[in-house]
């Protein structure tokens, strides 16, 4: 392996302090060291799944062009605002669905909604 | 942020011995503590104060001053909310706020919604929950027409809630095909009647003998009764339970025939449906919102991060709502 610790080893390193620490501490502090390992776990989850690659492909697929995310997004964005561009169009709805179930599966793998459709 | 109060100050507000006072939550806006005062004949008096922690009320919200008029107004009129014990004047020192009774009850929907002691409140929560928002609804304009409640067509309304998406320069496909999607479905209706404006199962205050309590009333608006149908039946609000569409508690038709048999207009049915969906993406803004605290700055925090991260999740509901009719 190229590194001994790897970004994943980090984090995985961080939780286990954060899970230590939560049991000092009370309340909201408590609480928020609990949000700080769900967010972690994100963090991992998205260096493991890169789901913006997939969201660049189905929007690429959508618009018929190659382009950086963000660009994808802002045009697919700007011809919904502009109506040439609807629910209508071939594909559309398909490929959102496939581009939420990926950011769903990062984000919150638990999520009533993301079990269903990935049973 | 305001210093907390210290319970000489309360004890002066509510004209009775404070025992003890303990901050509930704190947010960007609003600090919340429970007060345990003493009566004078001798039995505890536990109440809740709730103040702006910055002095004032964010953009949009209802002043805290109009929101306590409201909910006494409520309270007279037999709805179950807590009573307004004292409005917070300039010169109590602690920014826009009041004191209300502390009612007994669980807040925290998870736990009502899947405790067994809950089962009985559960089985009934359809048609109470349904009884206040006919009740509410049927309240006359006029009884609150000193008060600065919002008012907004449905149009309005939507227009209002896309200037607040476009804010945050988010750029979502799902968000923004939601908007069209409901662009081209709303029909422009007039605000007819008081809208809670947040009426969800974590709004709601339970006992095992069912609903004690509607709290949190300052979103409450004018606007189309259909709102606060639609917003309760939106998939965030059922913590999991998503076979119940009412809050995770009951099924959508029960609730309307309840609602109109406890003297509420009749409930055109397609159009709470857009209302979920409309519901669905104003929560998704939120938590845009929520986020942008962190973002900009504004209360940097590892919660407010985080909420941000839960747009994927509104973003898979309105898809599966688009893609399969329901969710």
């Amino acid at each position: 392996m190229a590194e001994q610790i790897e970004a994943t080893a980090l984090i995985e390193a961080v939780q286990l302090f954060l899970s230590e620490l939560e049991g000092e501490l009370k309340g909201r502090r408590a609480f928020h060291a609990k949000v700080a390992q769900n967010a972690l776990a994100i963090v991992a989850r998205e260096l493991a799944q890169a789901p913006q690659a997939r969201e660049q492909a189905l929007l690429a697929g959508v618009l018929g062009h190659q382009g950086s995310l963000d660009g994808l997004r802002a045009e697919l964005c700007g011809r919904l605002r502009s109506g040439t561009i609807g629910e209508t169009t071939p594909g559309l709805v398909d490929a959102l669905l496939q581009v939420a179930l990926a950011r769903c599966a990062v984000d919150n793998p638990r999520y009533a909604t993301f079990r269903r459709l990935a049973s | 942020m305001a210093n907390a109060p210290t319970i000489e100050q309360v004890s002066a507000l509510v004209g009775a011995p404070v025992a003890r006072i303990e901050a509930l939550s704190g947010g960007a806006s609003s600090a919340t503590y429970a007060v345990d005062a003493v009566r004078s004949d001798g039995p505890p008096w536990p109440l809740i104060l709730q103040c702006a922690a910055t002095g004032s009320v964010p953009e949009g919200g209802l002043p805290r001053r109009d929101q306590a008029l409201l909910q006494q107004r409520m309270f007279d009129a037999g709805l179950p909310v807590a009573r307004v014990v004292r409005i917070l004047k300039a010169e109590d020192g602690l920014g826009e706020g009041y004191v209300m009774e502390r009612l007994p009850g669980e807040a925290l929907a998870p736990k009502w919604l899947k405790l067994p002691q809950y089962q009985a409140a559960r089985a009934g929560l359809t048609a109470q929950v349904a009884g206040v928002l006919a009740r509410l609804h049927a309240q006359p304009i006029a009884s609150v027409a000193d008060l600065r409640l919002p008012v907004a067509s449905t149009a309005e309304a939507l227009a209002r809630m896309f200037a607040n998406y476009r804010r945050f320069g988010v750029d979502s496909p799902v968000f923004d095909l939601a908007f069209a999607w409901l662009r081209e479905r709303v029909t422009d209706r007039p605000a007819s009647a008081i809208v809670h404006g947040d009426f969800r199962s974590g709004n709601f205050l339970i006992s095992e003998h069912g609903l004690e309590a509607v709290l949190d009333w300052e979103l409450a608006h004018l606007g189309d009764p259909h709102e606060d149908l639609g917003w309760l039946c939106c998939n965030a609000w059922r913590f999991g339970v998503w076979d119940k569409p009412v809050g995770g508690f009951g099924d959508r038709e029960a609730l309307y025939s309840a609602y109109e048999a406890a003297g509420g207009a009749p409930v055109d049915r397609a159009a709470t449906r857009l209302w979920e969906v409309w519901g669905t993406l104003k929560w998704g803004i939120a938590c845009l919102q929520l986020g942008d605290d962190h973002v900009s700055g504004r209360l940097r925090s590892v919660e407010r991060a985080a909420i941000g991260r839960r747009v994927s999740e509104v973003e898979l509901d309105l898809m599966h709502i688009f893609a399969k009719g329901d969710v």
